[in-house]
This record gives structure tokens, C-alpha cells and sequence, in this order.
């Protein structure tokens, strides 16, 4: 009951924004076409994953450059599940969220207790998500180098999260996901555990200095960045319908991760979810400037590689001149003005 | 605080509402940038959207989508398949367009899958939400399997031009068809020419495959049906194709093991290097054979390994370099685009004439239509190198889709099996270092 | 003495494997087999180190995780293919060329975006170079297609008759192959390991350069200008990288991604070797290249890339600073 008290009296107004946001994202998908709820879904999948990379990373300053191994493990465990033992997604999704949160505390545990920090800790993270990818590909329970593809249910299904016919339910679904990880991110920040992590990252002697275990907050970040991650991750299988160890495990899964929260703001609550949005606009945009460029820009039609050129480039001038993210950015801006 | 926190939500509803408007733009961009043609039959009735021109106008051109990986590592095959099936949409457009539409023509909208399966879904969506009336792609077999699923799920039909896992079609689909061979027939194949090529003179095989999706399904399948033939697959080597940079030690293990053969499955790139390595070691076998390998059959791979490419094997999906007109379509692609035309390219060609036909015995371009008449398909004036025309089975696969047994002799690529594509007598035993 | 110790029981644990296994049958039926991994292992290991050499340096001066550093050696790449395609000048004489030129882009790129990240957080920086990385990416796909290209030197099989002995490669060591463009590849890294070295350590520019490393401040404060030195010494890394791309041209291929595979390599061997450490760059890879062949070798079935990663688990675990570097705070 505490808990819950602690909720209601420290962030009433982060629970008013989380309220407006999701409205607003909730009418998305009224009068846009298939495709742009398709950019969306996959938007907001990233920005789930990034929500729980920032957990670890943002607020615990442990800086993450493996979270596809918790993506993947909520993928796969969703697909192992349901297609071996015919569990429904929704059990399978926070089985999958528990696996990861395990794999998180074991291997957090071992990099911690040996003292792993900053770029050492990233390195290790990747290398793990690596083994992951590696082991996976080779083992045939999890389909190998042939990956799982999960059967079409065929018209809307709730028990298995596919809906054929309305396509925004499986949008509403991850936006439900999203707030509830979000909700529970506030809840965890405004709590003590969410200090000390903050504290942690600050300065991690200093810290337990005032008493505070810097293992076990670590450990506690890890398990709940692990969990929400890996919730991304098992929706990610049910709407691309198929996983091999490459989508679920690979390194350009964890730069899209964290590439999400570090363009909104690290370390803020709607960092990831803003940078989501952020990225798919921007990514889309070049894609379709390049596909039909307005006519004085007649040249760069259908020029392969050149809108990655552009995304590369506005993403190069993005970090140089907001390296707080677009958050921090606006922060800064407040703040400069005079009182 | 809470005011910025509230502009920046806005600003994010604003940023999604901004993409559903450009996608949306481009919609209505694409639809009346085309010419309109008289048509007997309204025409133009895509899948389900909501954000559709209206059908009022008479037939414009039909829309035809096209995935394949146009950047990223494998951009390079990707990018000559968008060019074979844009020059077969030219060819037919040139030759009077869909005739039973009126003379429609095809229009092509090329998407970049950029080699990662979730925008090669979200392409798939924006395609089908511009009104396509089928999708051909994508090169790689994890992409094709969500575009597929995509495909069945909103009823429009996906005609894979190169993808090879045999899991693609196992799902129960009726939209997606097939036109190369799939993994169990490379596979079984490729043992049945090893069979027929030699004999009794190939009993022991080491197999360096990739160990993706594609080289363990084309490896396993070979396993099965060489068995049959009394040929043994003594050591199995997998090795990661878009991570090695060298296969010396591979290769080494493999002629350990002292095969009758050498066989090998993967792309372009590590097949090369397997070339490089069984040439650098001088293995002592009686032949390397590629088994759906990328490199072996190609002109690029004669060009740029030199005296070194002789004699090897590839047993691969093939055009009929046998068939004159096969020639024209040769000399066309590399006057139009600079580069000599690979046989995925000309499935990409191959797969729109496939579409264009279906479309002529639909009389519409309403993708169930074309799907029912894409499962009625009998095509035998095709550019493959198959024994009889393109059908398909219910499953979608092409019944008659057969590799071509294809060596490297005096410098250009051949066909010596089925015998009656044969272009030239096979050289075996025999390798490009034995004869030093 | 307890360091000591340790050294010496893991040498003997070595010496012991090592004999046990030359007496087994295993040796006898495999030596063949073994002696390839080990060539193929050392002679990329020694392309390894010098890709690794180039970035330990940047990590170990301008303390930055460089995410272009394939990209870079992509670049090296495509430069040496196009001198030799267009007007036929031999890779290792158009390492003349390649070197400066990768040296410019070098300080140019740090110039122009990599000195706005010099204080910001890890992943600014590293977000940043995988900007760079994407754009340097598909500009080489833009401009030249996606299309893999090749070339063969036309004398790697020839015989060089040098004096006192002749050499016809491929040369053929315990029934290992070691052709020679790999040979090539591997004496150049080596050297340019040396030049290094001695570029850093016994000259005044790399004295320079080791100051602004440990004490930014302090340097200023003696008259050096420490923006530049970040300069000159991002433009060695991109020269190191850049040359290891031109020798790995005639064995390899030349597309975009051509030297992303190295990227991940290059900073497990950092890593191994200690950061900021030029020998042991070296050493590391070396080791790498010896582990990934012999996983290969022991492991069949799985990426040969797994003893890589477990072996660059252990270190960060057991020995963060890698085997050449000091202990950090």
C-alpha cells in the first residue's frame, strides 16, 4: 500500500503527462494508412526497448551497449513458447521478460563483482549479446540458422496478439505496454530504489559512502531494464511473425535501442519515447525525399544509399549540437533564458 | 516543466501525424503522375487502405512492388534485380502494356528492404497501401518470410523471385509463389548431378556451407538426397559469411578429410574466398562444386578470379544462356545498365513477365485476381533454364524449378547438365591447380 | 610476486598442453590441419593488430571510441582498388598515396566533428563515429555501387629468387599455405607496428603526443597545442587503418561493408592488448587471430568468432586493462 501512496504523492504531474501523451498516441491510428501504423508500431516497439535501456543506462549510468540480449531473449522465448508449447504470447511475453531479468542479474552480477565500469561494462555487454547471437544461430531447439516463424492466426486474435482485421489493436497494445513500462519507470524513479540508482550513477563511492549498495541497485536497474527490453522484444516477434538469432541478437539491434533515448534525452522519462517518434520521422523522410524528391532535387531519384547518407549526416549535426539529446536541448534553452 | 514536457508530447503527435502525411502524400502522388488509359473494366482496386485515391478515373497503370536489399551488404544483387525487373517493365510496357486492361501499363515501385526484415515488412505495408497489385523480392530468405506473411495477410500476392529456405512455403499460404527452386530441390539437385555427372567416382563429400538459413536448409537437403546415391557427406563445415575475411583453415579441414569433392554453398563473397583458399591450397580433390552458391556461375566471378575460376562447379538457379532470346535480354541489361546481368536479376525480369501474364488471363489488376490467375500459371516461354513451364503447386512452389549444372571451361560459364541444356562437355575430374 | 607467479604457472600450463598434444594421434592425422590455423591465424592476426593499432592510439590520446574506424578502412580499401583499377598502381607502392590520404580524411574528420564530442558522454561519442560510420558507408555505396569487386596480383605466384634462397609462393610451411599478399600484409603491419612505436616513443611529436594523453593541462600549460596534437593523432589512427586496408585489398574484397567486419575485431584486440598500448595491439592481435583459427579448428560447428568473444570476456573480467596496459583508477 505504500507503494502506491509513494505513486500518488510524489509524481502527479509526470502521471498527468503520461496521461495526455497516451492519448494523444492513442488517436494515431484514426485516419492514417496502414503503413504509416506499421512506422508507428515498429516506433514504438524501439521506444519499449529503449525505455528499458534507459533504466539501466540513463538512470543507473550503466552504460549499455548489449540490450539486444534481453531484446532477444523476450523474442525468442515468445516464439519458443508458442510455437513448441502452444503458450499464449501474453504469458510468453513476461516469461520472457522474467528470462531476461535472470540473465541480467547472473550477468551483472559477474561484471559487477568484478568491477567492470564505463566502457569495460559496454564492451562486455556487446560481447554477451554476441555469444547470445552466436549460440543461438547454432542451436536447433531454437530453429538455428533458420530462425522460427510464428503461423498467421488468421483475423483478429487476442490470445495470440495478432490482429489481421484491425491493425490498431495491435497498435494499442504495444501503447499499452509502453505506458504501463513508463508508469512503472516513474513509480521506480520517485521511489528510494530509483535514488539510489540515481546516485549510483553520479558517484558510485560517494554513494556507498551514505550506506548505499551500489551492487544491489546496479543489479536492481539491470533486472528491470532486462524485463522491459525483453517485452520489446517478444512483441517485436509477434508482428514481424518470424525471429532468427541476427534480428533478435544482432549489434544493430542494440544501436537502435539505445539510439532511441540518446536522441531524446538520456536519463529523462520521455527521452526514449520522444527520440522513437523523432528517429521514424526522420528516417522515413529521407527515405521518401530520396524515393520522389521535389523537382529541383530531381537527381537524387532513386539513388541507393543516398538517404542513409542524409540520415548519417542529420544525425552527425544532431549530437554536435544537442548532446543532451532534444530534451536536454530544450532544458538548456530554459534555463539560459533569464529569470 | 510541465509546460515543455506538454509541448514536447505535442511535438511528438505532431512528428507521427507528419509521417502519416508524407507517406500519405506520396500516395496521391503516385496516382496521379500516371497516364490514364481507357478501360473497359474499373481496374484499380487495391487491398485494404484507408487512404486511397478514389477509382473513379479510368485504368491507370498497374502498380507492381519490388523489395530487395538496395543498401546495405548485400546491395549489389539487390540493386541489379531492381534493374532486371525495371527493364522487363519497360520491355512490356514498350510492347503495348496489359492488353486485356487496355494496353495498362506496368508501373513499378521499387522499395529498399536495406537487408533488415522489419523495414522489408514496413515497405511491404507501404506498398500494399499504394494500391499494388502484386510484390516480387527479396533476395534474402528471413526478409522474404515476413513479406510473405504480410502478403497472405492482406490478401496480395508475393512472387518471390530469389529466396530459398523452404520454410517460406511451409506456412500454408495461398498468396506467395516461388519461381526458383527451393532448398530441398537445390539440394536433392545438386546430389542427383553429382550422381550423374561421375558416378561412382564421387562416393565422399566435405561440405563448407554458411551457417544462416540458407547454406544449413541447401546443406541438409543435399545430405538426404545424397545419401540416396550412395554419396557421403563426411565433414560438414559452417562457417558465419558476413564475418570471415579468410576460409584457409576451413578449406584446410575440409580436404583433410580427403573427399572425392569439394562442395560448397553460400554467397558471393565468402564463396570467393573459398575459391581463393582451395586454389591457395591446391586441394587435391577431384572438383570444387558449388551447390546454390553465389560467385560460381556468375561472369564477375570469371572476370575477377581469373585462370584461378577454371573448371570450378556451380550447380544454381540459371537462365538459358542455351536460348537466343535468353542472349538479347543479356545484351540489353548490360547496354542498359553497365554490368553484366546475373541470374537473379533475370528472376527479377522473370517474375514481372510471370505477373504480366497472370495479369493478361485476370483482365484485372485486383490483387485477388491475380492471385487466383498466378495459381493458374503455365508459362513455357520463360527465360529459365527449367525442363518444362512455370506452375505452380498449391504450396506456391514452381513444380518445375530445377539448378542447372553449370562448370567454367575456357573462361565463360556453361551448362553441361540436364543433358539436353548442355552447352559443353563437363571437365572432371579437374581443377584449375591440378593442371599446373 | 604473486603477478609473477601467475605468469609463470599459466607458461608451464602452456608448455604442458603443448606437449601433450604433439604426442597424440590427433597431431599426427591433423598437423596438416593444424599448422594452417596457426598461419592463417597469425598472418590476419597481424592485419588485425595494425587496424587495432590505430584505434587503441585514438582511445589511448583523445580517450573517444571511434564506432568509423571500419568505415575508415573501408576507405583505404576502395582507394587502393580504384588507383589499381584506373591507372593500374600496385596496392603496396599506392600505400604512398593511401597513407597521406587516409591521414587528411583523419584530421579532417576530427577537425570538423569529432573534437565536438571530445568531453561529451560515451554514447554522444559513440553515436556520433556511427554517424560518420553510415555516411562514409553509403557514400561509398552511392558512388560506387554495392557490387563486390576483386583482384588478383598478377605475380602472388611467382618465384623471387632473393639471393640466398628463393621463394615460391604460395609457400608451403608444415603443409600450411601462406600465399603472398597475406605475407605481405602481415610484414607491413609489423613494420608499421615499429614505425609506430617509434614514432610515439623516441621522437618529439610523439612525446608530445603521449603528454597531451596523460595530462592535457599540463601540456597546454608547456606550450603544446593540444587540439592539433588531437589532430595529427586521430590522422595516424586513420592512416594505420587505412593502410591495413590497402594491404587487405588483394586478398579480400572491395564493397561498403568491407571493413565493418574488422570494426568489432578492433576493439576486442584494444581491449586484449590494453588501451592506448601499441605492443599490445600487436600482441593482441595476434592472439586473436591465433584464437579465432584454433576455435575453428576445435570448435566445429559454431562461429569461429565464439573463442574470440570468450576469450574477450575472460580478459575483461580477469584483466581489464588488458596484458600491456596499466591498471586504471
Amino acid at each position: 500500500m505504500s507503494k502506491i501512496r509513494k505513486l500518488a504523492q510524489a509524481s502527479s504531474r509526470d502521471l498527468m503527462v503520461l496521461a495526455i501523451v497516451v492519448t494523444i498516441l492513442a488517436l494515431v491510428p484514426f485516419g492514417v494508412s496502414r503503413f504509416t501504423l506499421s512506422v508507428a508500431i515498429a516506433a514504438l516497439i524501439f521506444a519499449l526497448a529503449g525505455i528499458g535501456w534507459n533504466v539501466l543506462s540513463g538512470f543507473a549510468g550503466q552504460f549499455s551497449f548489449g540490450h539486444a540480449a534481453y531484446f532477444g531473449l523476450g523474442a525468442y522465448t515468445v516464439a519458443v513458447t508458442l510455437t513448441k508449447y502452444s503458450i499464449s504470447p501474453w504469458l510468453g511475453l513476461i516469461l520472457g521478460g522474467l528470462v531476461a531479468a535472470v540473465f541480467g542479474l547472473l550477468t551483472g552480477w559477474i561484471s559487477f563483482r568484478f568491477g567492470l565500469k564505463g566502457a569495460y561494462f559496454a564492451l562486455a555487454t556487446f560481447a554477451l549479446a554476441e555469444m547470445l547471437r552466436l549460440t543461438f544461430n547454432t542451436v536447433d531447439f531454437v530453429g538455428a540458422g533458420i530462425g522460427i516463424t510464428i503461423p498467421l492466426a488468421g483475423g483478429d486474435d487476442w490470445a495470440r496478439i495478432q490482429f489481421e482485421d484491425t491493425p490498431s489493436l495491435q497498435y494499442w497494445v504495444i501503447l499499452g505496454l509502453v505506458a504501463l513500462s513508463t508508469l512503472a519507470v516513474i513509480g521506480v524513479m520517485k521511489s528510494r530504489i530509483g535514488s539510489m540508482m540515481l546516485a549510483v550513477r553520479e558517484d558510485e563511492d560517494a554513494a556507498s559512502a551514505l550506506g548505499i549498495n551500489p551492487l544491489r541497485a546496479k543489479l536492481i536497474a539491470i533486472a528491470i531494464s532486462g524485463f522491459i527490453t525483453a517485452l520489446a522484444g517478444g512483441f517485436y516477434t509477434q508482428s514481424l511473425l518470424f525471429i532468427n538469432s541476427d534480428l533478435a541478437f544482432g549489434p544493430l539491434v542494440s544501436v537502435l535501442i539505445l539510439l532511441r533515448p540518446i536522441i531524446g534525452g538520456v536519463g529523462t522519462i520521455w527521452g526514449p519515447v520522444l527520440g522513437a517518434g523523432i528517429l521514424s520521422v526522420l528516417g522515413e523522410a529521407t527515405r521518401s525525399l530520396v524515393r520522389q524528391p521535389p523537382s529541383f532535387l530531381q537527381i537524387i531519384e532513386g539513388v541507393n544509399g543516398l538517404d542513409q547518407v542524409l540520415f548519417g549526416l542529420i544525425l552527425v549535426v544532431v549530437i554536435i549540437r544537442a548532446p543532451d539529446g532534444v530534451l536536454g536541448w530544450f532544458r538548456r534553452r530554459r534555463q539560459s533564458r533569464p529569470a | 516543466m510541465r509546460k515543455i514536457t506538454i509541448y514536447l508530447s505535442l511535438l511528438l503527435s505532431l512528428a507521427l501525424i507528419a509521417t502519416a502525411c508524407v507517406s500519405d502524400a506520396e500516395e496521391e502522388t503516385t496516382t496521379t503522375t500516371t497516364t490514364t488509359t481507357a478501360a473497359p473494366t474499373d481496374t484499380t482496386a487495391p487491398a485494404a487502405t484507408d487512404t486511397t485515391e478514389g477509382t473513379t478515373e479510368p485504368a491507370g497503370p498497374v502498380l507492381i512492388g519490388s523489395i530487395h536489399p538496395l543498401t546495405g551488404g548485400l546491395a549489389g544483387a539487390g540493386s541489379r534485380m531492381d534493374n532486371g525487373a525495371k527493364m522487363a517493365v519497360e520491355e512490356i510496357n514498350a510492347a503495348g502494356g496489359i492488353a486485356s486492361l487496355g494496353g495498362a501499363p506496368l508501373e513499378l515501385l521499387s522499395a529498399d528492404s536495406t537487408g533488415a526484415a522489419e523495414v522489408g515488412q514496413s515497405e511491404a505495408e507501404r506498398l500494399i497501401g499504394e494500391g499494388v497489385s502484386a510484390i516480387i523480392g527479396t533476395y534474402q530468405s528471413a526478409v522474404t518470410s515476413n513479406v510473405a506473411a504480410i502478403a497472405e495477410r492482406d490478401g496480395v500476392p508475393l512472387v518471390i523471385d530469389v529466396a530459398v529456405d523452404d520454410s517460406i512455403l511451409d506456412q500454408g499460404y495461398t498468396n506467395v509463389f516461388r519461381i526458383q527452386p527451393n532448398a530441398t530441390s537445390m539440394g536433392a539437385g545438386g546430389a542427383q548431378f553429382l550422381s550423374e555427372l561421375a558416378g561412382d567416382e564421387i562416393q565422399t563429400v566435405a561440405y563448407l556451407h554458411d551457417d544462416t538459413g540458407f547454406g544449413v536448409s541447401v546443406a541438409d537437403a543435399f545430405e538426404a538426397a545424397a545419401a540416396e546415391y550412395g554419396i557421403e557427406v563426411t565433414t560438414r563445415i559452417p562457417y558465419p559469411p558476413f564475418e570471415v575475411t579468410d576460409l584457409t583453415t576451413e578449406m584446410s579441414q575440409a580436404a583433410a578429410a580427403s573427399p572425392d569433392v569439394i562442395v560448397v554453398t553460400g554467397y558471393y563473397n565468402d564463396g570467393l574466398l573459398a575459391a581463393r583458399a582451395a586454389a591457395d591450397l591446391e586441394v587435391d580433390v577431384k572438383a570444387v562444386i558449388g551447390i546454390a552458391q553465389g560467385a560460381y556461375h556468375t561472369p564477375q566471378f570469371v572476370a575477377d578470379f581469373g585462370a584461378d575460376a577454371e573448371l570450378f562447379f556451380n550447380s544454381n538457379y540459371h537462365f538459358n544462356s542455351s536460348d537466343p532470346k535468353v542472349q538479347d535480354v543479356l545484351e540489353s541489361f548490360e547496354a542498359a545498365y553497365g554490368e553484366p546481368m546475373d541470374t537473379e536479376a533475370m528472376l527479377s525480369y522473370q517474375a514481372i513477365y510471370v505477373i504480366a501474364d497472370a495479369l493478361e488471363r485476370a483482365g484485372s489488376a485486383d490483387p485477388a485476381d491475380v492471385r487466383a490467375a498466378l495459381a493458374e500459371t503455365n508459362l513455357s516461354d520463360h527465360f529459365m533454364a527449367y525442363p518444362g513451364p512455370i506452375t505452380f503447386d498449391e504450396t506456391g512452389e514452381n513444380v518445375n524449378a530445377q539448378p542447372v549444372l553449370m562448370q567454367v571451361i575456357d573462361g565463360a560459364v556453361v551448362q553441361v547438365l540436364p543433358l539436353d541444356l548442355r552447352e559443353a562437355e563437363p571437365v572432371f575430374p579437374g581443377t584449375s591447380w591440378s593442371s599446373n | 610476486m604473486r603477478g609473477r607467479l601467475r605468469k609463470a604457472a599459466w607458461a608451464a600450463l602452456a608448455i604442458v598442453v603443448a606437449v601433450l598434444l604433439t604426442q597424440s594421434t590427433w597431431w599426427e592425422t591433423n598437423q596438416t590441419v593444424f599448422a594452417q590455423a596457426v598461419v592463417s591465424g597469425l598472418l590476419i592476426g597481424g592485419v588485425y593488430s595494425l587496424v587495432a593499432m590505430g584505434l587503441s592510439l585514438v582511445f589511448g590520446v583523445l580517450d573517444i571510441i571511434n564506432f568509423a574506424h571500419g568505415a575508415l578502412m573501408t576507405i583505404g580499401i576502395y582507394a587502393s582498388y580504384l588507383l589499381f583499377d584506373n591507372y593500374g598502381i600496385d596496392p603496396y607502392v599506392s600505400l604512398l598515396i593511401t597513407i597521406p590520404l587516409l591521414f587528411v580524411v583523419g584530421v579532417g574528420i576530427q577537425r570538423f566533428a569529432i573534437n565536438a564530442v571530445m568531453d561529451a558522454p560515451v554514447h554522444n561519442q559513440l553515436l556520433l563515429t556511427l554517424g560518420i560510420a553510415i555516411v562514409i558507408e553509403n557514400l561509398a555505396l552511392v558512388l560506387f555501387t554495392g557490387t563486390p569487386r576483386s583482384i588478383e596480383l598478377s605475380y602472388a605466384r611467382n618465384e623471387f629468387d632473393l639471393g640466398l634462397f628463393s621463394l615460391d609462393f604460395p609457400i608451403r610451411l608444415f603443409g600450411a599455405v601462406i600465399t603472398l599478399p597475406k605475407l605481405i600484409a602481415f610484414a607491413v603491419a609489423v613494420l608499421l607496428a615499429a614505425v609506430l612505436y617509434v614514432l610515439i616513443h623516441r621522437t618529439q611529436l610523439g612525446t608530445a603526443i603521449r603528454a597531451a594523453a596523460q595530462e592535457p593541462e599540463g601540456a597546454e600549460m608547456v606550450g603544446i597545442d593540444v587540439r592539433r596534437i588531437y589532430m595529427i593523432t586521430f590522422g595516424i589512427g586513420a592512416a594505420c587503418v587505412g593502410a591495413a586496408g590497402a594491404l587487405v585489398m588483394p586478398f579480400l574484397f572491395v564493397s561498403p561493408t568491407a571493413g565493418a567486419t574488422f570494426n568489432i575485431i578492433a576493439f576486442i584486440v584494444v581491449v586484449l592488448g590494453g588501451m592506448g598500448s601499441i605492443p599490445g595491439a600487436l600482441v593482441g592481435g595476434l592472439v586473436i587471430g591465433l584464437t579465432q583459427e584454433m576455435t575453428q579448428l576445435f570448435v566445429s560447428g559454431s562461429s569461429k568468432l565464439m573463442g574470440v568473444f570468450v576469450v574477450f570476456l575472460a580478459v575483461l573480467l580477469v584483466r581489464p586493462q588488458g596484458l600491456f596496459g596499466k591498471v586504471q583508477r
